[in-house]
């Protein structure tokens, strides 16, 4: 092995640090260090001749490990690291530490204790350079071809973006026609346009003849090149890792030829099959074979098998003009290979049956929102006309009930969020057709957030909408006069009301799609406590999921209107594409690697790495061993601190490593104070630490900081060794237990710390000495005070008495 | 129920109180949607009563209001408004947890002691009159026996009931 070169670098921030720490003394103490090569001292390492001076002792070979003391922590690394790399050193052989944040100024009243404290941070970064191994750059292949779970409003138009970018693009959608509940919605609030055109969405428009950029109706997305749309299908299986999947999709039978068939409608003048027209509402019957609106995509018929008589009647076959129909189809399995896959399956329409007081499914005239929406559609069932479905006679009476099912503790506690606007646009739709007709809405909270919302709300006022401040408590039907009663009271007037009503329209909870949860363990994501696909952070990464090539859009992650819909589509679009553009994923080497030699047998890693990265496989005929992807390891360790007999380790943090920074930071005190190590994660557990240093907070010098990537990676015996080392306490400092970076990291810790205070006890050591706290990065306040109490105990406690053996 | 002035006399600490009872646990759940007042038999015929009005005042803490007034006797125990709560308040229950804090602090409206000095000393609730005991055996039932008092004094002592109702008889 080639000899270790150390270069230290030393920052003093403009002389910002050498009115506190002695500068000279420091230098001199490093020099002595054994494997030091090098001492330097500037006002910046950064950047400019500071960096400048790093990158040419590299170059000239003077060093082959780099020690930066600088502030600004993450921005200073992620320089440094780049440059070292680029002058021709693994950037991994590169440690850099803050004498400011960490030291100088939570310190700065006592600056001789600061010094001595800096002299053990320097030392330790110096032991772990010392250790430090490359890494290697790793390549793995991302076909760059996307499958698009769902063909909907957010499905279609991330579809269209991929494709246009040159991207193969798989659009499954598991019914026989693209549209999704959108295009069944029939418009959209609050401009009341049509909803058809997202069957052929928003695009640079693609037929010759004139369409505007604004109204898509029949651009001709569908046509694309490199778009290949799969209808009536669904996922039944998925293999592979991101970037190179493999899916399997079954197509179910059409039993018509989409070649073939050229829509002209005669089969179903011949078909004698009957049904109640579920995508109408049931306000219609359509036939065997069928299409839902005159308007589809692909504009086929398809078979109802459940209804058709296939072989017994064969009537269509008779008649068809092409020949299109073919009874015998079967189901079909076919592979796709693609590089990533974007669920955008939606959410739907809740079926209110369950709450039996409001009676629906037992009244004809009780409907949903949805089934009015095909109602007031002119392809609807009833071409747009309002009636009563149990005499189809007009309804000029008509109440609307908010809250069905949601924000309803016993059934969907969340707040649907769309279907206040739903309500108010059909409302007004009812009003502009009808004026003499008698609406009223009763609300629990009329909830117009969005984007001209609550103009919208105001028109319906003026158009003298009556609204109902009051959740009804049962809808019943008086047969005398033959209509509905509802019983509510209005808060606003105080009053009880019983309001008559011809047809009574339901609002509906919005529920995660049908299959959501198959598809979720197809895919090995996570779903949220309400049953939707869940985002792998919310506010940042807001299409993203646990497995990096898995995206997510639309109302899968939550009901949401169009234009929300459409701005998460196209996020998760760029997303992909981003993802996927070079067709390769590049990644560090930084992840966990299994001894074999000491591994066997247990499933503790396994079943542990929230990111599904190690498998078990086998060693010899009786015994298996734990492999790790080196794609799918995000480098946390969480494994490191499951593993019962030490068969794991990170590559970028070896025992040895963690071992020797640790007694190094132990190894000099200079203060009459009790040494505490604090072991902190790289996430919020260390940038608290730095935020508490920003802002000048002061702690006592006594308090050592040392991260680890995740605070799951550590063992119930690291607690013990740094006692062993000298700690007199130790802090540990992870994320929230609801907020770690690692799922269940830090949760599992706050276990592991239980465990180690029964095992001090044993050992005759106060438990009281071991704390864990779980902190945010903008809570420096916090960990600048429990630096201090803990100091504090300490003193009360006096020095460690270790069991006399 | 008469408008509340913007007095400062709201004890906010009341909420805590019935949460921390037996029945009153759910309070802090309700949105004021007003399912359990439309399911109110005794609110279509009463101004003085409205569940979503009872838990209002108790979530603004208006203890004394609620405590010294009529409306939480009202409450029939019909279990409709509870049945339907959306966010599953236990709106009857919270009832109950409500006359329990008032006879605690010595709230008993005069029926109420009434029908508890009639089971502590006669052991019935409805006294028997010279009136029933003639038209027994005009319709042929048996003359009333007399009720175990003794027994059931043991139950309401175990229980505190016969504290409750001493201080009451005190205030």
């Amino acid at each position: 092995m080639e000899e270790v070169k150390i270069g230290v670098f030393l920052s003093d921030c403009g002389k910002q640090l050498s009115e506190i720490l002695d500068f000279d003394a420091l230098t001199d103490y490093v020099k002595k260090v054994s494997g030091v090569a090098l001492v330097a001292r500037d006002s910046e390492f950064w950047r400019g001749s500071g960096l400048q001076a790093i990158v040419d002792a590299v170059k000239d070979g003077k060093i082959n490990r780099v020690v930066v003391a600088e502030n600004l922590p993450k921005l200073s690394e992620v320089k440094i690291v780049q440059a070292v790399e680029k002058a021709g050193l693994n950037p991994y052989l590169v440690a850099v530490l803050d004498l400011k944040d960490h030291c100088a100024w939570p310190h700065r009243d006592k600056p001789l204790e600061a010094t001595e404290k800096a002299k053990a941070m320097l030392l330790a970064a110096i032991e772990r350079a010392k250790l430090l191994e490359p890494i290697e750059k790793l390549q793995f292949p991302a076909l760059k071809s996307v499958l698009i779970i769902g063909g909907g409003i957010a499905g279609i138009q991330a579809a269209e973006d991929l494709a246009d970018l040159g991207f193969k693009v798989h659009l499954v959608e598991k019914a026989p026609f693209l549209g999704g509940l959108a295009a069944r919605a029939g418009r959209f609030f609050p401009t009341d346009d049509c909803s058809i055109c997202i069957q052929s969405p928003a695009s640079d428009v693609k037929t010759v003849t004139h369409t505007s950029r604004k109204c898509v109706y029949r651009s001709g997305f569908t046509e694309i090149p490199n778009l290949n749309i799969l209808t009536n299908s669904k996922i039944v299986g998925v293999e592979g890792v991101p970037g190179n999947y493999k899916v399997t999709i079954e197509k179910k039978p059409r039993y018509v030829n989409e070649l073939k068939c050229v829509g002209c409608d005669l089969c179903t003048t011949v078909c004698p099959v009957e049904v109640p027209d579920e995508y109408n509402a049931k306000l219609k019957t359509r036939k065997a074979i069928y299409m839902n609106i005159p308007n589809v995509y692909p504009p086929v018929y398809v078979i109802d098998e459940s209804a058709c008589k296939f072989e017994d009647c064969a009537k269509c076959v008779e008649v068809c003009p092409t020949k299109a129909i073919e009874l015998n189809q079967k189901s079909k399995k076919t592979t796709l290979n693609v590089g990533s896959i974007i669920v955008a399956t939606g959410f739907q329409e809740y079926d209110p049956s369950v709450i039996k007081e409001y009676h629906y499914g037992e009244y004809p005239d009780i409907i949903t929102n949805l089934e009015f929406a095909r109602m007031i559609d002119g392809f609807g069932p009833t071409n747009g006309t309002i009636i009563r479905p149990s005499n189809r006679k007009p309804a000029k009476r008509i109440v609307m009930i908010q809250c069905v099912g949601s924000r309803d503790r016993r059934w969907n506690p969340w707040c649907s969020s769309i279907c206040c606007m739903i309500s108010l646009k059909h409302a007004m739709l009812i009003k502009s057709a009808y004026p003499d007709a008698d609406v009223t809405i009763c609300y629990i909270d009329v909830r117009t957030t969005g984007r001209e919302h609550e103009y919208y709300y105001e028109k319906a006022r003026e158009m003298g909408i009556k609204f109902v401040k009051g959740r009804p408590t049962e809808i019943v039907h008086d047969p005398e006069v033959d209509l509905l009663i509802v019983d509510v009271e209005d808060q606003i007037s105080r009053k009880f009301l019983e309001l008559e009503a011809d047809l009574v329209v339901l609002a509906p909870a919005m529920v995660p799609a049908e299959g959501t949860k198959e598809l979720a363990e197809i895919l090995g994501i996570e779903l949220d406590e309400d049953g939707f696909f869940k985002e792998y952070n919310a506010k940042l990464r807001p299409t993203e999921t646990k497995l990096r090539g898995v995206f997510l859009c639309g109302g899968a992650t939550f009901p949401k209107d169009a234009p929300t819909t459409s701005l998460h589509a196209h996020s998760a679009a760029i997303k992909t594409a981003k993802f996927l553009n070079t067709g390769k994923i590049v990644k560090d080497q930084k992840t966990a690697v299994v001894n074999e030699e000491y591994c066997g047998d247990c499933e503790f890693c396994p079943v542990t790495c929230p990111y599904g990265a190690i498998t078990l496989e086998p060693k010899d005929e009786e015994h298996f061993v734990a492999k790790v992807s080196d794609l799918l390891c995000e480098g946390c360790g969480i494994c490191v601190g499951t593993c019962p007999v030490n068969a794991i380790e990170l590559r970028h943090f070896r025992p040895n490593q963690i071992q020797a920074q640790m007694a190094a930071l132990m190894s000099i005190n200079g203060a009459s104070k009790p040494l505490v190590l604090a072991v902190c994660c790289s996430e919020c557990g260390g940038t608290v630490v730095d935020s508490s240093g920003m802002a000048k907070m002061q702690y006592p010098a006594n308090v050592r900081v040392m991260k680890v990537p995740c605070t799951g990676f550590l063992q119930v015996h690291q607690f013990l060794r740094a006692f062993e080392a000298g700690a007199q306490g130790v802090m540990v400092v992870g994320c929230k237990s609801d907020g770690c970076h690692y799922e269940v990291g830090v949760k599992k810790t706050e276990k592991k710390v239980e465990l180690a205070k029964t095992l001090l006890k044993e050992y005759g050591i106060e438990p009281e000495r071991l704390e864990i706290f779980n902190m945010v990065y903008i809570e420096g306040d916090k960990f600048a005070e429990a630096a201090r109490m803990m100091t504090e105990k300490l003193e009360k406690l006096g020095p460690l008495q270790l069991m006399k053996t | 129920m008469e408008q509340r002035k913007a007095e400062n006399t709201n004890d906010l600490a009341f909420s805590k109180e019935i949460s921390s009872r037996l029945g009153g646990e759910t309070v802090t759940l309700c949105y004021q949607c007003g399912t359990c007042a439309s399911s109110c038999p005794v609110a279509r015929i009463t101004e003085k009563f409205n569940p979503r009005e009872v838990i209002k005042m108790s979530l603004w803490g208006e203890k004394k209001e609620i405590l010294s007034g009529d409306a939480i006797w009202l409450c029939c125990s019909c279990y409709n408004c509870q049945e339907r709560c959306p966010q599953r308040v236990e709106i009857a229950d919270v009832i109950y947890a409500l006359r329990n804090i008032a006879i605690k602090e010595g709230n008993v409206p005069n029926i109420y002691s009434e029908f508890a000095a009639g089971l502590l000393n006669e052991g019935r609730i409805v006294p028997i009159s010279k009136f029933l005991e003639k038209k027994r055996p005009e319709v042929g039932l048996p003359p009333l026996k007399p009720a175990g008092v003794d027994a059931l004094r043991k139950i309401l002592s175990a229980t505190g009931f016969d504290k409750l109702q001493k201080k009451e008889e005190a205030s």
